[in-house]
């Protein structure tokens, strides 16, 4: 929507451009605090990780293309494998929705001018891509994890794994939870605190929603995996005994707690992708979301059933059989809330006026995946079947179902979605609709065919295969998808690069109905020239609040130009309470994250008193950084 | 309260009576809790989880062992670090107190508070730290799974009460320097906040501790 600013407004918006405007060059990035500077630094850097997680992918494939593969050692592809895995969910999935497309957008969706704690959101991103450097280090030097990304005990205790393999692993993925942790609270206060006046919970995008479910379950699920890997470490590197049976631990600990952890990870990583989808499909079908509130309600509620089903990636480890119906029923509840929304999804879709531009088909796509992806999970609810495809090529076929279906099919959709809204270009639509085909041919020729040679026997993790097993043609199959789904992905980083320079200028070109679209593409420093007005949940269909914006703007009402200044309301009702002063850079973010980074690679050297000094220096850095409080800046 | 426009007008901008800091004022007026006291309350959160998971791991081991602590390991004494601990609670008051009178705008008797609160806490770490050194003569963490998880919890458990005693002294001098900004203001309720929190993770650590001597 046009925004029309009179003479009087003019001046307010100079004001603003003077008071926001960021510093200049390589330090301006090091240093800002911006929440979209950062969305892009996340976007980008998690971007290359998943190209370093899809060049693995395709090695393990071309390994398996035919029985008795050369091409990586059995070594080299327990380390492709591992940090595939890992590459794809701590170091592309996760922070590519919460780090990019959160910071981005939620703040702008919210009508707000920044997160809660700008400094925060900073110092995550500093503490991510030192994590993310730190795994791969053990690549470059030969010594990356190797005991997949479940990291199994006993195979990863000393014992078995004596290199430093799996200690990249243990305090890596220590590091990368620091950042998460800290993102988490970042996105809780954000979307209580942070809102618009007026944008009262029941007013708020159901992207929010997902976010906010995906934030507490990162909140409460992560100690669960630092602790399993601080015991792992103190095993290993001071010769603890947690998980060591003949000194009184047990092995099964780990899993426990691994998983713990790890089953919520999965709606950590496909609850934001639910919020995607939630933005993307009645902007394209011209039409409400059907059911709003249980929707929102069913995502907040997958959160929360998350932490009840942990155990049925355990069936096989010969639990009472009253613990494992009990968590085969807890994963068969938790397909309710999902079907609310599937169906939610689909009634949308079919009631409304579809227009299949790019976005929208990523989004099938992703209800296409995600159905399958479901179903093949309620089998594995079924505990008999469980216990007979564990550790199958059909466990690998429904988590890629789900995890590259459903979560980053919406990621792809959103990334041409929001495109304008981020460059201010249109990319080519019909570029765009090639790349989805064969993106969706690819997934389905890749993974689809691991269902059925997972059910004929092929167990995962297994480097080659021997001739006569007859999983030949369907391994064939499968690689041949694979470069299919790569070309796919290339051909869409190529049409957004080429469209970034060359494309149509465009602002607004499918209508958004949430807040982001009430300001410039690409928005200003400030976000918005005034706070936006709100009164229903789809912002831009009320055009009588976006016409009061300008009134208000002439009048210069809610335009806190006086310094780096954002609104804090109440967290229900998002009553106006009080005007923020946020800071505008800082130097600690980096600092720490550097330190941090330090005191992490000296404790994987076990040069514990180096660690201690790097630790402390940390902890000094994090109160200078408080001596300099946001108005100072 | 509302401008002349008709306006809410926010915190920050409306009139401050005489005598009173701004932050006071602001902080009275406030209808919803600040930034920093949902940041550090989920912080906390994560940390109870932190704790819960730790825990949970200690009775996991211990319910799986046919002999816990395993051979060798006499129960602890109960007396010592009941009584330490008891200590620890006590130090709540003046920290509770010292936010009051923060939140009264006398900066002078927050600081005290929080200083006395800090040499009570501080005599309290020597005093565990004491204890924790003569169980380390009696057994090892390489001794046992009970070794490994006993000194686990334990070494988080002081080390968080060290990151408190670190915030005591930041508030002491961020408040002696800078005064009641509003910054700071919320910070001494933050501290409180993360202290009721600790002294509440040590009493059940303390529990935990003590259940092979019960």
């Amino acid at each position: 929507m046009a925004t029309v600013v009179t003479p009087r407004g003019e001046e307010y918006v100079e004001r603003l451009e003077r008071v926001w405007k960021p510093r200049p060059g390589l330090v301006g990035w090091l240093t800002t605090t911006d929440h979209k500077r950062i969305g892009i630094l996340y976007f980008f850097t998690t971007l290359l990780f998943f190209g370093a997680g899809g060049v693995e992918a395709l090695l393990i494939r071309t390994q398996l293309i035919g029985p008795n593969g050369h091409v990586l050692s059995p070594q080299a592809f327990d380390e492709v494998f591992t940090m595939h895995g890992i590459t794809m969910i701590f170091l592309f999935v996760i922070p590519m929705t919460t780090g990019a497309f959160g910071n981005y957008l939620l703040p702008l969706m919210i009508g707000a001018r920044d997160m809660a704690f700008p400094r925060m959101n900073a110092v995550s991103y500093w503490i991510f891509l030192g994590s993310g450097i730190f795994m791969y280090v053990g690549m470059v030097t030969g010594h990356a994890p190797n005991a997949g990304w479940f990291d199994y005990v006993p195979l990863a205790s000393k014992t078995y794994s004596p290199s430093s393999n799996i200690d990249f692993y243990g305090w890596g993925l220590i590091f990368n939870g620091i950042s998460s942790t800290a993102a988490s609270v970042n996105f809780i206060v954000t979307i209580f605190k942070m809102r618009a006046p007026g944008m009262s919970l029941n007013r708020m995008p159901l992207f929010c929603y997902a976010f906010l479910a995906a934030a507490f379950s990162l909140l409460f699920a992560l100690p669960a995996l630092s602790c399993a890997t601080l015991f792992l470490e103190l095993d290993r590197q001071l010769g603890f005994h947690f998980y060591d049976t003949a000194h009184g631990g047990n092995p099964l600990l780990w899993q426990n707690l691994f998983w713990i952890f790890g089953h919520p990870e999965v709606y950590i990583i496909i609850l934001p992708a639910f919020g995607i989808a939630t933005s993307i499909i009645p902007t394209f079908t011209h039409r409400r979301m059907v059911f709003f509130p249980l929707v929102a309600l069913s995502e907040v509620l997958v959160a929360f059933l998350g932490f009840g089903v942990w155990a049925h990636h355990m069936f096989a480890v010969g639990f009472a059989t009253i613990t494992t119906i009990y968590f085969a029923a807890v994963s068969l509840i938790i397909v309710i809330p999902s079907a609310i929304q599937l169906f939610a999804w689909i009634a949308t879709i079919l009631t409304g006026k579809p227009d299949f531009k790019t976005p929208l088909l990523f989004i099938v796509g992703f209800i296409v995946w995600f159905i399958m992806g479901g179903l093949s999970g309620i089998t594995l609810a079924a505990i008999p079947f469980d216990q007979q495809v564990t550790d199958s090529y059909y466990v690998v076929a429904h988590f890629h179902m789900v995890i590259f279906g459903a979560a980053v099919y919406p990621i792809l959709g959103g990334m041409h979605y929001w495109f304008p809204k981020v460059t201010g270009r249109m990319y080519n639509e019909a570029v765009g609709k090639l790349s989805f085909w064969l993106t969706f041919l690819g997934t389905l020729l890749t993974f689809f065919p691991m269902h059925i040679v997972g059910l004929v026997g092929m167990p995962r993790r297994n480097y080659t295969y021997p001739a006569n097993m007859g999983w030949t043609g369907l391994n064939f199959t499968e690689t041949i998808g694979a470069y299919i789904l790569a070309s796919g992905l290339v051909l869409i980083v190529l049409n957004l690069f080429i469209s970034r320079f060359r494309g149509e200028p465009s602002q607004d070109p499918f209508h958004g109905d949430t807040l982001e679209w009430a300001t410039t593409s690409p928005p200003p420093h400030y976000n918005f020239a005034v706070i936006p007005t709100v009164t229903t949940p789809y912002n831009m269909y009320d055009e009588k609040d976006r016409e009061h914006d300008n009134v208000r703007l002439d009048r210069g009402e809610g335009v806190l130009a006086t310094g780096h200044e954002t609104p804090a309301t109440t967290a229900q009702d998002g009553a106006l309470d009080e005007v923020l002063e946020m800071p505008s850079y800082s130097w600690w973010p980096p600092i720490v994250g550097l330190l941090l980074a330090c005191f992490f690679a000296m404790l994987l050297v076990a040069h514990w008193w180096i660690a201690a000094g790097f630790f402390v220096l940390g902890l000094l850095a994090l109160f200078a950084w408080h001596n300099q409080e946001p108005s100072d800046t | 309260m509302t401008g002349t426009s008709g306006e809410p007008v926010p915190l920050g901008r409306a009139a401050v009576p005489p005598g009173v800091p701004p932050s006071v004022h602001r902080a009275r007026q406030r209808q919803a809790a600040p930034n920093g006291i949902w940041g550090m309350v989920l912080f906390l959160c994560a940390e109870i989880t932190l704790f819960g998971t730790i825990i949970g791991s200690y009775y996991y081991l211990d319910f799986n062992s046919v002999h816990w602590p395993q051979a060798g390991i006499a129960p602890e004494p109960v007396a010592q670090p009941s009584l330490a601990t008891a200590w620890l609670v006590v130090t709540l008051l003046p920290i509770w107190w010292a936010n009051r009178q923060a939140h009264r705008g006398r900066r002078e008797s927050a600081i005290e508070w929080i200083l006395f609160a800090l040499a009570v806490q501080a005599g309290y770490l020597a005093f565990q730290i004491h204890l924790y050194i003569n169980d380390f003569h009696h057994f090892q963490p390489q001794h046992s799974a009970y070794g490994s998880i006993y000194y686990t919890l334990m070494t988080l458990d002081h080390a968080h009460v060290a990151f408190g005693l670190a915030l005591d002294l930041v508030l002491i001098v961020r408040l002696a320097t800078k005064g009641l900004s509003n910054y700071w203001l919320i910070g001494v309720r933050g501290l409180a906040i993360y202290w009721y929190v600790v002294v509440a993770i040590t009493v059940i650590v303390l529990f935990v501790q003590l259940t092979p001597s019960l």
